[in-house]
């Protein structure tokens, strides 16, 4: 088990309460999307998978290791964390720079250093990039410079922060090819995302996370089964599921392979 | 109305145009999303529109552009307040930055425009009810999520009651309450005969809503017509759009012989269960003779 | 994130015109340091400035936070004055070298008094005015919207660009840069201040297209919002107000009472 987080509570200095007592194991080589609507405590949680913000209380342990006792720069050795919004992190003059950073500050020998950037770059389609200033770059281009800088640090744990938004269909694909790659590599991955449809294609489980607490988790192929909490529903359901569920099919489908095969299931059974 | 005749620009900076040879007209009234991917000239395009490309940013055009008899060439964005209003893509850039609550931030632009004050009020509170905003009224914008922050942009834009709305990627950082909410709001537009030009990369509910769908590709415009067409087209993928599930799940049906080859490909959920549930009693039908 | 000191509330002070309250606060700034007697400040402290803080119910939030700001002012004041007041020679207690001196203490004490009444008066202010209802009040009377645009944005930007640059320092170490001792700080100069910079100069690029098509800086007349209540008492009121501050710079230059 790679992750494991207990009874954690965040309160703000405000009094507002954002996370109201989540526990979670995640095993190693594990897809895990976390959805939820606005407000849910999606990004908090993130959080604290990497430091940046510490439980009031309950614990979190990654790799075995509480996280109360390393620091944010250790953390970074386990767990790898796209931010949602690249600008708050592209400053190096070149894209090539600027992935490098990472596995420099890790201290990587620089063999190593140049292997990682070399594959990071090619997996996210940058390396006719290489020499370009980050900033140069669309939207969906920073936003893939953010996530190979992340992919350069090899760490076992990847988090990607709503890694759909403002992305065209384009960098879509490309970046579920990457995420199926990563994962035949054996790298745990979460994502917080209210894509739900991207969620449902990519990930083997589902944690739906609503008003600081897991209010559902389990296999993405059962989406939602019994949940019965209001806020779990008040947020979309992927299209496929929606139309499993407008035919009037008693058990959800989450993907068009799965929709298909249902349908000619049920279009062959004689009723 | 907006019309565009053989517009083309190119960014000072630019080695081809990012925008070539378009032509479209969207009359009064009309909701119209413009989709593409990546460097099509989605963002050019709404600048142009607003009045903020090429005055703003500089830029050769040829061809030309106007809305309802201003040509656009010759009217800055200045000149387009309370006609065309912008919502763009980072919220937060969008306020003002000097308003300390979210009723005043919304009053904005009605205090710039030297609106009266009863009326003001009116119409800020009208806004913020439509867009479940009033609880939030006394909250300082820059103390809220991003999501509510791009609510409040929407309403900033509505308040100053434009003829023409243009709004970019408006629903990204909103849950499916809040994206609902905006759709709302752009359905109440279409009554009162505001054309919207709506910027998208998720087609799901704009696919239900807006009268017509404008592809650009590299600068140009690759289709053009009502979402039921343009939303099935084969070749969306390759300009950069993603398909539907219903028409992905649909068109790989048509080959298992479980969609009707006939209909039309669906690109909202009603349609979609209206042709399976069809293209299932066929089956059963032919199953049982 | 605390915007500012504001504290809600819903009493006469609070209702009252921001101007009467600012008219109010140097006024009484400008009597305490008109006289020299040593009560006179501390009187004005308590028939002013406490009965305008009970009546507006903050003084639960007034007295905490004006003592954890004055106590530290008049202490340095003192520590200042009584070692180094110029020309000062009867010493009340030596700490080696150094001779803590009468007049030194005597001069900081009613400086200490003075800032007392100088830093009530406008901590009231602040306390039961809305920012906002200030800005709105500023540019009713003819202030020009620029300015107090440019003064309503600098008093917000800095606890903005103060949590950008968390979120920024945050996405670094989380790339694995330590900014712990001397030589992590100067590492992390270039990954802290690159984005930030770059960022704010988006923003403002971002910002000037928003502002124009939000009409501002048209020409037109503006209107507010924010309505900010006035009545002839308070007008009237502020007149006896300015005419007491005048009198007591008159007092002062010819020398009465001193």
């Amino acid at each position: 088990m790679v992750l494991h987080i207990d009874s954690l509570v965040h309160r703000y200095p405000n009094g507002m309460t954002a996370l109201a007592g989540v526990s979670l194991t995640v095993k190693a080589g594990e897809r895990v999307a976390v959805v939820g609507p606005n407000g849910a405590g999606k990004s908090t949680l993130a959080r604290h998978l990497i430091g940046i913000a510490r439980p009031t209380s309950g614990r979190v342990e990654v790799n075995g290791r509480d996280a109360a006792g390393l620091g944010i720069a250790d953390l970074a050795r386990s767990v790898g964390f796209v931010f949602q919004n690249p600008d708050a992190q592209l400053h190096a003059a070149t894209v090539a720079k600027e992935v490098g950073f990472g596995p420099r500050n890790l201290g990587f020998p620089a063999d190593r250093r140049t292997a990682l950037t070399e594959w990071a770059l090619r997996v996210t389609g940058l390396t006719g990039e290489a020499d370009s200033h980050p900033r140069h770059l669309s939207f969906g281009g920073r936003k893939r410079v953010a996530l190979a800088s992340v992919l350069a640090m090899d760490t076992p744990i990847i988090v990607l922060d709503e890694p759909t938004t403002g992305q065209d269909h384009r960098s879509v694909t490309l970046l579920e090819e990457l995420l199926r790659g990563l994962h035949s590599q054996g790298k745990t991955i979460i994502a917080i995302t209210h894509d739900t449809d991207f969620c449902a294609e990519n990930f083997d489980r589902v944690v739906v996370l609503a008003e600081g607490r897991v209010q559902w988790d389990g296999p993405v192929e059962h989406w939602l089964e019994g949940a019965v909490d209001p806020p779990v529903s008040a947020f979309e359901q992927p299209q496929i599921t929606r139309l499993g569920q407008r035919l009037g099919w008693p058990t959800p489908v989450v993907t068009v392979d799965g929709f298909l095969d249902r349908l000619t299931d049920h279009a062959s059974s004689a009723d | 109305m907006i019309e565009f005749r053989d517009f083309s620009l190119t960014y000072p900076t630019g080695s081809r145009p990012a925008l070539q040879k378009i032509d479209f007209i969207v009359p009064r009234g009309q909701i119209c999303a413009v989709v593409g991917a990546d460097g099509a000239g989605k963002s050019t395009l709404a600048g142009v529109i607003s009045g903020v490309v090429p005055h703003m940013t500089g830029g050769e055009t040829t061809g030309w552009a106007r809305i309802g008899s201003r040509m656009l060439a010759e009217t800055p964005a200045s000149e387009l307040v309370g006609e065309v209003a912008l919502v763009m893509q980072n919220p937060f850039n969008q306020l003002s930055g000097a308003r300390f609550s979210l009723r005043e931030e919304i009053a904005f632009g009605l205090e710039n425009l030297g609106v009266d004050r009863a009326e003001m009020v009116r119409r800020v509170e009208q806004v913020m009810a439509d867009l479940r905003l009033t609880a939030l009224a006394d909250l300082s914008p820059y103390e809220m999520s991003g999501g509510q922050q791009q609510l409040l942009a929407i309403g900033s834009a509505l308040v100053m009651r434009p003829a023409v709305m243009v709004l970019d990627e408006p629903t990204s950082q909103l849950d499916a309450v809040g994206a609902g909410v905006v759709f709302d709001a752009l359905e109440t537009l279409r009554t009162q005969g505001v054309t919207v030009i709506l910027f998208e990369h998720r087609m799901e509910r704009p696919a239900r809503c807006v009268d017509r769908v404008l592809v650009l590709d590299e600068g140009r415009i690759a289709a053009d017509g009502q979402p039921d067409d343009v939303l099935t087209d084969p070749r969306l993928a390759d300009w950069g759009v993603a398909p539907l599930r219903y028409t992905t799940a649909a068109r790989q049906a048509v080959e298992r012989g479980l969609w009707e080859a006939d209909r039309p490909l669906p690109v909202t959920l009603e349609a979609a269960a209206e042709g399976f549930d069809a293209a299932l009693k066929g089956a059963r039908t032919a199953g049982g003779l | 994130m605390d915007m500012s000191s504001h504290a809600v509330g819903d009493s006469p002070v609070h209702r009252l015109n921001p101007l009467t309250k600012l008219v109010f606060a140097v006024t009484v700034t400008v009597s305490a340091f008109a006289f020299t007697m040593i009560w006179w400040p501390p009187l004005l402290f308590c028939v002013a400035i406490v009965p305008m803080v009970i009546v507006s119910g903050t003084q639960r939030k007034f007295f905490p936070t004006f003592l954890a700001l004055w106590v530290p002012v008049a202490l340095t004041v003192c520590l200042m004055q009584g070692f180094f007041y110029p020309g000062a020679h009867r010493v009340v207690a030596g700490i080696g070298p150094l001779e803590l001196k009468y007049e030194g203490l005597v001069f900081a004490t009613q400086t200490a008094l003075r800032v007392m009444v100088l830093m009530g008066g406008f901590f009231l202010l602040l306390l039961t005015t809305r920012p906002g209802t200030m800005m709105s009040a500023m540019t009713q009377r003819g202030m020009s919207p620029k300015t107090v645009y440019v003064v309503s944005a600098a008093l917000q930007i800095a606890p903005a660009l103060a949590g950008r640059a968390q979120g920024i320092m945050h996405a670094q170490q989380a790339r694995g840069l330590s900014v712990t001792g001397l030589r992590g700080r100067v590492r992390a100069l270039v990954p802290m201040a690159g984005p930030l910079i770059l960022g704010a100069l988006t923003d403002v690029g971002d910002r000037a297209v928003a502002m124009e098509t939000r009409g501002f800086g048209t020409t037109r007349h503006c209107t507010y919002l924010t309505e900010v209540p006035d009545s002839t008492a308070q007008r009237a009121a502020r007149a006896a107000m300015e005419l007491c501050a005048l009198t007591a710079v008159v007092a002062n230059v010819l020398g009465v009472l001193r």
